[in-house]
């Protein structure tokens, strides 16, 4: 599948800030249409907003959804709601667990897509959680073992990519942070990708963040995915010397903005990490985009990071032309 | 031989049901400075004699502190530690949980070990025996970022010293049972040697109080013959992953006084049925030479929600009480 899209294209990896308006009625379980009405009004405002800063590939910024487990756990057939469980710190979270056979009950993201892609001329991503993440993040008490829980997960949510790709989706992002988990079962992460994307002509990234890549790499680059959307600024560009030791054959989305912190990048200091991407990697293989969601900035910062970024993706493409 | 169950260390510091979230609404309430220091300390005092008493409800021969106050496995004692302070969150080894990474810039300087007093008030709550949990030097050395420009070995021998003055103000106290947690060897067989060291280090200041090794989060059969060989009184074992652990166990043997036999997964909320546990015991109680076999969670169990971790401890229970009939 080939794209049309500038030099160094601009983009964002997924979900971005909840208005205030929205977590209040998430918090205080409003009926789902005013619900649905206010997670409209915030992908319509974020759609503007991405258009104004002048991104090229655009997101429908995940309003719709709590956690991003979760989320799909509560769409599918097969899960059942778990506990609290500690993530770090004070932080819990229900960990979704699988009790029967995973099944698709119909389309999940597919109505946000298609109604994000109506208010836009620029392409939308279409952004799903990958199976082995969805096994990984999960308790499973049906499957015997963990490839066959992320296989059957693979299975159902192909149905999800075909049903984006039918609607119109081109550019399909498989949000996949577990990926570096285990390496010896990067086996069956493939096989799972493969499932997921066989004979769909898509433009397929796999978004992975805050793992050890060192343990994955570079056999990671096998995955059958055109792009890796790769969280690169929280670890201060530490996998840039692994990609001069073995070079980047595929397309990356180059993480530029640190999303855990609340100060706005400087533009001397983004574009500083453009150019040392671009030591080791053609201009041709290189996306921009934040490390990860925005959802955890408020929306003044997480715009102020965005045009910083664009910004100083201008300016360095000027230098290449 | 005896059988007994225990708790393997962490236990869910709240419940998914609104009056079980002390914890969480204290931390919150301290982090916001809305309670003092030494409310939030009161208060996981009663978090930890909740705990305490749930394990005993479980039925339980040896219980924890829970560890209610560790926020994860590594920081506890660096908190403590003058030349340390905490960088960015990691994943903790292949689990869904994070953990701040301790940067040490010197040689860390113990201020007041903190085991002492988590026992102390363990053992005024509990009826039962109390295990401290504490987490080993190379795990804590392979965890932390060294930014004090020594090599490795001496980085570990740093963390030896911190443990081992844990160690000894525990044994002061008298005979205790303290489990010294080192998942991380698994994945370094290579540094074996230094494991090695740093452990008959940590075993010198014990005294009269047994210490066990417990190493989880991977198959430790290819480490069977340097864990025996430790000058410990105890090992427990991680049998969810392990799958060549069984076999080499029935095939060799292991010999060690006290063994524990991580056969209930602490990571999974699948309950565990009597035919898998018995399947494992049939096979490797035979082949062990110890007085003491522990029937234990495969680790912590802060890992699934507390309802569910109450309930795999009350099902260990039963399956030992059968398993004693059996094959004792």
């Amino acid at each position: 599948m080939k794209l049309k899209l500038p030099l160094l294209p601009l983009t964002a990896v997924g979900s971005f800030p909840k208005p205030l308006a929205l977590v209040e009625a998430r918090r205080r379980k409003v009926e789902r249409e005013k619900l649905r009405k206010l997670e409209r009004e915030a992908t319509e405002r974020w759609i503007r907003i991405q258009e104004e800063v002048g991104l090229d590939v655009l997101v429908d910024g995940e309003f719709y959804r709590g956690d991003m487990v979760a989320y799909f756990a509560e769409e599918l057939a097969g899960f059942r709601m778990g506990g609290l469980v500690r993530s770090y710190g004070n932080r819990y979270y229900r960990k979704p667990i699988i009790v029967g056979e995973v099944r698709y009950q119909g389309p999940i993201t597919v109505e946000w897509w298609e109604f994000a892609q109506s208010l836009t001329q620029k392409p939308v991503k279409g952004v799903i959680t990958g199976p082995y993440t969805m096994m990984d993040w999960s308790f499973n008490e049906y499957y015997p073992s963990r490839e066959q829980a992320c296989l059957a997960l693979a299975r159902e949510l192909r149905k999800e990519v075909r049903n984006l790709y039918r609607a119109g989706a081109r550019i399909i992002q498989i949000d996949e942070p577990a990926l570096s988990a285990r390496p010896e079962e990067l086996p069956i992460a493939n096989r799972a990708l493969k499932i997921l994307t066989e004979g769909v002509n898509a433009y397929f990234i796999c978004h992975v963040c805050y793992g050890a890549f060192e343990f994955i790499y570079p056999q990671m680059l096998r995955l059958p995915v055109q792009n890796f959307d790769l969280e690169m600024s929280n670890s201060d560009l530490d996998l840039v010397e692994l990609f001069r030791r073995h070079p980047f054959t595929k397309d990356i989305s180059f993480g530029v903005i640190d999303v855990h912190s609340h100060v706005v990048e400087k533009v001397e200091q983004v574009k500083s990490r453009i150019q040392k991407a671009l030591e080791v990697l053609n201009p041709r293989q290189v996306w921009i985009d934040p490390d990860c969601g925005l959802k955890t900035r408020t929306e003044e910062e997480a715009v102020a990071k965005l045009r910083v970024m664009v910004e100083a993706t201008r300016q360095v493409r000027d230098t290449l032309a | 031989m005896k059988l007994l169950t225990a708790n393997t260390g962490s236990y869910p510091k709240i419940g998914s049901s609104p009056g079980t979230q002390k914890h969480r609404e204290a931390y919150a309430r301290w982090e916001r400075g809305e309670i003092t220091r030494e409310e939030f300390e009161r208060i996981q005092d009663e978090v930890v004699k909740e705990v305490i008493e749930e394990q005993v409800r479980a039925g339980l021969d040896m219980v924890t502190d829970g560890q209610v106050r560790w926020m994860d496995p590594i920081s506890r004692f660096t908190e403590g530690l003058k030349g340390c302070e905490l960088d960015g969150l990691l994943r903790y080894f292949d689990t869904n949980f994070y953990f701040r990474q301790p940067v040490v810039r010197e040689k860390p300087v113990i201020i007041q070990p903190v085991s002492k007093a988590e026992y102390l008030l363990a053992k005024r709550l509990s009826p039962v025996r109390v295990k401290q949990v504490i987490t080993g030097p190379y795990t804590l050395a392979r965890h932390s970022i060294n930014k004090a420009h020594v090599d490795f070995h001496t980085f570990v021998r740093w963390f030896t010293e911190v443990v081992a003055q844990e160690v000894h103000a525990l044994s002061r106290l008298g005979r205790c049972f303290i489990q010294i947690d080192e998942p991380a060897i698994l994945r370094h067989p290579e540094d074996a040697k230094i494991f090695q060291d740093a452990i008959q280090e940590v075993c010198s200041e014990k005294h009269r109080s047994k210490l066990y090794l417990y190493t989880y989060f991977g198959d430790a059969s290819t480490l069977l013959p340097l864990l025996e060989n430790l000058p410990v009184d105890g090992v427990g074992f991680d049998f969810i992953y392990g799958s060549k652990l069984l076999s080499l166990i029935q095939e060799r043997g292991f010999g060690k006084e006290a063994v524990g036999l991580g056969l209930v997964d602490g990571r999974n909320t699948r309950m565990e049925r009597p035919s898998e546990i018995f399947y494992v015991l049939r096979r490797v109680l035979p082949k062990l030479e110890a007085e003491v076999v522990y029937l234990n969670p495969s680790c912590g169990l802060e890992f699934l929600p507390r309802e569910v971790a109450f309930e795999k401890l009350r099902n260990m229970v039963e399956i030992c009480k059968e398993a004693r009939v059996k094959f004792l």
